[in-house]
């Protein structure tokens, strides 16, 4: 019997009960986080923590951590207790334990979720200290909450304490002070609300190149409150780079940019996690750093690393977005599992020095500023999941002419990057979901009987296909898709599964199937 | 012969000298157009350096040419 739950607990945890409750005998690995109450906080004494949540709100983000993890690591068992009420020092605040069948993703998938439990379920922490005074901390979620008035009144606290408060938050610590990160604008638009902006705060974006492509990403991206923003560039800024790189001053000449774009993007945005790494993208760094985030933006300017990043993001299975510009135009591609990478155009590679880049070539400073943007937009688009022309294809603008031209582009079933991971890691037949909770990264395929669906139909988006006319011929789905095969019972969503499998589709069907009442 | 319209990017514009021309070429697929332009313009690029799209689609080098294609020729970029 397969475990995913979170759940909050009143009471004290039992780590014996616990331990034995995500046990399992297909697993070889399982590993446990535990989190406790410290006597300390940003220099002040705690004498004892009180837990509070948004629980409708919060169980539900919970649980789709706990899929998301399940779904990315192959996760067997996987469980998440918070506690709420009062606690006293040294107790267990947070508890994850999860169950794999190798311990590589036992490891990653507890990391995974312990950090998005903290960055996305809306969790409230009260401080008493030992002096008698007391404050609510890490209100995370507070800013992007504004907007959402009725999860706003249900926090039950006074968020006027926060400005009266300078130790308690963040925001509050920030020299400009008490101004509060505002994401209306953004968020008033239907593919973003406040859904689309917890999304957006929980995303984590590895930036590899801090120059003309990569200062608007990083700019947007910041200003749009992505949770974690990764920096990496090895260079020092020089006087040349300033008339496209304008996140810098001409007095930052000879320090490093991923240092500087750090500073500013901290200023521009506080409640970004900002994280710089001073060395340049090669497959020896990049793979270790990379796999701690869920998007990979490519702005550096030699085809060396341009290749090094689209391997390493193929290997990793991450979403890239790339881009790279040449005069007066630029190109901009964005890649996934399922899509052309830039080896399935260029398997050979290409050679620096052949065409030029801009130090040789030359550029005016805004070209990169375009294309810099529309990189930090397609990474929007993949983190809101908005679909974009730029996935499968190659769009070619010239910003002499101001024309966009889009090359669509196939996997090539050759690609040197793509062979490996191309033998992916076997999805199982069979897995459980919440259908109720959105589905990542599955076409739901509903193979029962029109009249089963009209009297049940599934609560979100899906393919009706039923099984006979599924079998009648299993490759009229399209390759390259991930099919969840669903029915009544399971028995039927298998059958489905299998059938497109042997025809070379990635498939697997419903545990147990789809009823009214789980 | 065939009539198709072509369309040079990066390198290949500044070596031609334009970004687009129609030609009417005796070549039957998109590697004779390819060297047919390479003599005519002086294009240091070889065709291993380059992908051809046709129709808006990249394209094998052996794709057949058809009256009114549209042929871009677009070598790899690298700035940033
Ligand atoms: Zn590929």
């Amino acid at each position: 019997m397969t475990v995913h739950s979170f759940t909050f607990s009143d009471q004290p945890l039992d780590l014996e009960q616990l331990r034995g409750s995500v046990e399992d005998r297909s697993c070889g690995g399982y590993v446990s986080f535990e989190g406790w109450v410290r006597d300390h906080n940003d220099g002040r004494q705690v004498a004892r923590l009180e837990y509070e949540a948004f629980e409708a709100l919060a169980v539900k983000e919970g649980q789709r951590i706990i899929e998301e993890a399940a779904y990315r690591f192959g996760v067997t068992q996987a469980r998440c207790v918070h506690r709420i009420g009062l606690l006293e020092l040294g107790q267990v605040a947070v508890w994850v334990g999860v169950s794999t069948p190798h311990r590589g993703e036992a490891f990653a998938a507890c990391r995974y979720i312990i950090d998005e439990v903290k960055h996305r379920v809306p969790i409230w922490k009260k401080e008493y200290y030992v002096d008698g005074d007391s404050g609510w901390v890490n209100c995370e979620r507070c800013a992007s909450a504004a907007l959402d008035s009725d999860s706003h009144a249900a926090h039950g606290h006074h968020h006027a304490d926060h400005s009266q408060d300078p130790a308690v938050s963040a925001l509050a610590r920030h020299p400009q002070g008490l101004v509060a990160p505002d994401y209306s604008r953004q968020q008033i638009l239907a593919e973003v609300g406040p859904l689309g902006q917890s999304r957006i705060r929980g995303a984590r974006v590895l930036v590899i190149g801090a120059g003309g492509l990569g200062v608007p990403v990083l700019s947007y991206l910041a200003g749009a409150g992505v949770g974690t923003l990764g920096v990496m560039d090895g260079d020092s800024l020089d006087a040349s780079n300033l008339h496209r790189q304008t996140l810098y001053a001409i007095t930052d000449v000879g320090r490093p940019k991923a240092l500087l774009a750090a500073d500013r993007l901290r200023a521009l945005n506080p409640e970004v996690d900002v994280r710089p790494y001073v060395e340049h993208a090669a497959l020896a760094n990049l793979a270790g750093i990379a796999a701690g985030y869920d998007v990979i933006v490519d702005c550096t300017d030699n085809f060396s690393a341009h290749f090094v990043i689209n391997d390493v993001a193929v290997t990793l299975a991450k979403p890239a977005v790339l881009a790279s510009v040449y005069q007066y135009e630029g190109q901009v591609q964005v890649i996934d599992t399922h899509s052309a990478c830039l080896r399935c155009l260029w398997p050979e590679g290409a050679r620096d020095g052949a065409v030029g880049n801009c130090a040789e070539a030359g550029v005016l400073g805004p070209v990169p500023g375009v294309l810099g943007s529309l990189q930090a937009l397609e990474v929007l688009k993949v983190i809101l999941g908005i679909d974009s022309p730029a996935r499968g294809a190659v769009i070619i603008v010239d910003l002499r002419t101001l024309e966009c031209r889009r090359i669509a582009a196939r996997r090539a079933a050759d690609c040197p990057a793509h062979c490996v991971p191309c033998a992916p890691s076997p999805e199982p037949e069979t897995i459980e979901l919440d259908l109720r909770l959105p589905v990542a990264g599955w076409t739901v395929v509903d193979v029962r009987e029109s009249a089963e669906v009209a009297a049940a139909p599934l609560p979100g988006a899906s393919l009706h296909l039923p099984l006979g006319r599924l079998l009648d011929d299993p490759a009229q789905l399209p390759e390259g898709g991930r099919y969840l095969c669903v029915c009544a019972r399971g028995l039927r969503a298998l059958t489905a599964a299998k059938a497109l499998r042997q025809n070379g589709r990635v498939a697997a069907s419903l545990a147990g199937g789809y009823r009214l009442d789980p | 012969m065939t009539s198709v319209r072509i369309q040079y990017y990066a390198l290949l514009r500044e070596q031609a000298g334009m970004s687009r021309e129609t030609v009417q070429s005796k070549s039957t697929d998109a590697a004779g157009l390819y060297d047919e332009l390479r003599e005519r313009h002086g294009f240091t690029l070889a065709r291993s350096q380059l992908r051809v799209a046709i129709d808006g689609e990249f394209a094998d080098w052996s794709t057949a040419l058809v009256d009114g294609a549209e042929v871009v020729f677009i070598p790899p970029v690298a700035g940033g």
